[in-house]
């Protein structure tokens, strides 16, 4: 039995679009290579996240590198979190996002020679960002520390895939569009937007000035965050729940209403972690504004899974991949509810500057984003390659490990985080005070760490497992019975 | 007008309202900032940094020191950070008009640096806390940037610079430990930090 559910899932009617493997063969090149290189970063960052934990924990010890420049944490931090984000969160992203339009589309993809050029293109720029980080020659922006040749080559990458996204489109099976293909042009339209403003305007010279870059530059994590990786995994969610349980979404307009939401606000919701900075006031409210109206996309996309999946939770018992959605799908719940609250002034002022913010993020980077990813992964990688996962005890760890460990992580930056913010607020405890209060909670970072650490490196040797599998063990045709249940939009 | 192109429309507009609020907006705004004259004094705040203070920014950039402090004192309302004495009033616009890279932060396991260069203005604090943080505050998680110092001879270089170091830090006898350009930029630009002028926009709190 295929504990990722392609021949298990129930068949209420016939694909209507043909052959899907025809499809899925069509783009398996580019993804591949996007999916494999998204594993390699995954593993990279996953040795700098741990580093950097522990240097935390015990900046002078031997085993944390102390006075190596490569090594210091604030450039290990770095690479952790573009190694991230970008190497692994991105890549995984941009391959889910070309598999996807192909198939929606409905036809055997065209111009592979556009994504292979990408996918060398990015990987080029994103090894050529690792060394410089290492070597010092950050600009020290959250999330735009790469140099700006840097930059230019990774949004000359994704403007090749966004190009071919659009020209798939152009060239699609008539018919409505699937709401997952409105998330897809949203996050390949505004992405590289965001990504070229940011460049332009922060790296390459600094052309802002002042106070300027810092509005600048939350509204490209705002938007990183909320227009780029959001749709793009809420883009996969619309796909693969459905066609997991075997029935139709709930509601499209319950759908629409969250992808329009979403679209109009997320933009504008960087701001908020300026309270009380020195950006106009009007900067700061409008954001939290947005950040509170963000609750209407994410419970419009949480009552629509959860009327979806209703009464079906069985599916979850063998359909792994599902499983890794489902939670993902939840964590971006959580996220939006959490990003409301500490987006307003009262709670905001305590908690920013502390590691509850920190927490948030991971909330969104892991717990919501890198969770759908891999579940996009693991249903995925099996079509393209014809072949199945060799151990599904392997992905089971993998699944229960990243959730005890990431649940772990976020209790205990959240719980220190509040004490932090509260002992921060209060000028009679000393700074050295409030990092003796901090310490038990770096100590228990670092082994939340390496909890989901541990079960990162599992899911790259399910991976490597399954690229390096000797026989074809799969059997072929299955893939053209997948039903197609997607909410289409009129 | 087609589904894709009503989509395509969509996106440039919706997403396209923030690019015009959030970036275009504050970029063509600041940049029509000017410093302040004091009609009494004359004296015209905020300065530019001097040059070597300038190739700080990349020091600083370029080890990640903005992932633990910050660089934004907030009014009395919205924290302790005038209680800490990290600023005598909050910050504006204004105090960042000349900086071409700024570095906001948005972690404090570090205190802010906002005014460090108004609170300690002895080079040699700087170089000894950057070579041993751990020796000013055990509970510090701050690494030590050793690699901005280099042990040369006693004779070798004109001795204004030498680090003053005891216990077990000391250089070994005959040598001493001197900060490299990269070290001494790095110290310039934190000497550089300080934001102790009157601004009218951000009055200091009366009481």
């Amino acid at each position: 039995m295929n504990p990722l559910g392609v021949q298990d899932s129930p068949e209420p009617h016939a694909s209507e679009y043909g052959d899907l493997s025809t499809i899925d063969r069509s783009v398996r090149i580019p993804v591949l290579i996007f999916f494999a290189s998204a594993t390699l970063w995954l593993v990279i960052a996953s040795v700098f996240w741990l580093l950097t934990s522990v240097q935390m924990c015990a900046p002078n010890a031997w085993w944390t590198f102390p006075g190596v420049s490569w090594l210091t944490f604030g450039r290990s931090y770095s690479v952790f979190l573009n190694s991230f984000v970008y190497g692994w969160a991105s890549s995984a992203g941009i391959g889910v996002g070309i598999w996807l339009v192909s198939r929606l589309c409905g036809v055997a993809a065209r111009g592979l020679s556009l994504l292979i050029s990408a996918a060398v293109l990015w990987n080029i720029g994103l090894g050529l960002g690792l060394l410089s980080l290492l070597a010092g020659f950050s600009n020290g922006k959250e999330l735009l520390e790469y140099p700006s040749y840097v930059g230019f080559i990774l949004f000359l990458a994704l403007a090749l895939v966004s190009f071919w996204v659009i020209l798939t489109l152009q060239s699609r099976r008539p018919g409505p569009l699937f709401i997952s293909q409105w998330y897809l042009v949203t996050a390949f339209l505004s992405f590289p937007w965001a990504y070229a403003t940011a460049n332009l305007l922060l790296s390459a010279g600094a052309a802002a000035s002042g106070v300027s870059q810092a509005a600048i530059q939350w509204w490209y994590i705002g938007s990183l965050i909320g227009l780029w990786f959001t749709p793009i995994c809420l883009g996969l969610a619309f796909y693969l729940v459905p066609k997991s349980v075997g029935c139709p979404i709930y509601s499209y307009n319950l759908a629409l209403l969250g992808f329009w939401a979403l679209l109009l606000l997320a933009g504008w919701t960087g701001m908020s972690h300026l309270i009380g900075g020195p950006l106009p006031a009007w900067m700061v409210t409008i954001s939290i504004v947005a950040n509170v109206l963000m609750l209407v996309p994410a419970i419009a996309v949480a009552l629509n899974f959860h009327r979806t999946i209703n009464g079906k939770f069985e599916v979850l018992s063998w359909d792994l991949a599902l499983r890794f959605i489902v939670i993902g799908t939840m964590a971006y719940t959580f996220y939006s509810v959490e990003g409301a609250m500490i987006s307003t002034r009262t709670l905001g002022r305590i908690v920013e500057f502390t590691l509850v913010t920190v927490g948030h993020t991971h909330l969104g980077l892991f717990g919501f984003i890198s969770m759908v990813l891999f579940g996009g992964l693991y249903f995925i990688i099996p079509r393209l390659l014809d072949r199945k996962w060799l151990f599904t005890q392997l992905i089971k760890s993998h699944f229960w490990l990243s959730l005890i460990g990431f649940g772990l992580l976020l209790a205990d930056l959240t719980v220190g985080g509040i004490l932090q913010g509260f002992s921060l607020q209060d000028a009679k405890i000393p700074m050295n005070a409030v990092n003796d209060i901090l310490s038990p909670f770096l100590l228990g970072q670092s082994i939340a760490v390496f909890l989901i650490v541990i079960a990162n490196l599992g899911f790259a040797a399910a991976v490597a497992l399954i690229f390096l599998a000797p026989s074809r063990v799969r059997k072929s045709g299955k893939i053209a019975s997948e039903t197609t249940l997607e909410v289409t939009v009129n | 007008m087609n589904k894709l192109n009503r989509l395509f429309f969509g996106v440039l507009v919706l997403f396209g309202a923030s690019w015009l609020g959030m970036v275009a907006y504050p970029y063509l705004t600041f940049a029509g900032l000017q410093p302040n004259k004091d009609d009494a004094t004359g004296e015209v705040v905020p300065t530019g940094k001097p040059g070597t203070a300038e190739q700080g920014y990349h020091v600083y950039a370029a080890n990640g020191c903005v992932y633990c402090h910050s660089q934004v004192v907030r009014d009395k309302s919205d924290g302790s950070d005038i209680d800490r004495e990290w600023g005598k009033r909050r910050t504006v616009a204004r105090d960042y008009l000349f900086d071409r890279y700024i570095f906001l932060g948005a972690s404090r396991l570090g205190t802010d640096l906002t005014n460090i260069g108004a609170r300690q203005t002895d080079p040699q604090w700087f170089y000894r806390y950057l070579y041993n943080p751990q020796a000013f505050s055990s509970e510090s998680v701050m690494p030590a940037h050793r690699w901005l110092f280099r042990t040369v001879k006693i004779n070798e270089e004109p001795s204004s610079d030498a680090v003053k170091l005891d216990g077990a830090d000391a250089p070994p006898a005959g040598y001493k430990m001197v900060p490299t350009a990269e070290g001494k930029a790095l110290v310039n630009y934190l000497l550089s930090l300080k934001k102790n002028y009157a601004l009218p926009e951000a009055p200091e709190p009366t009481e």
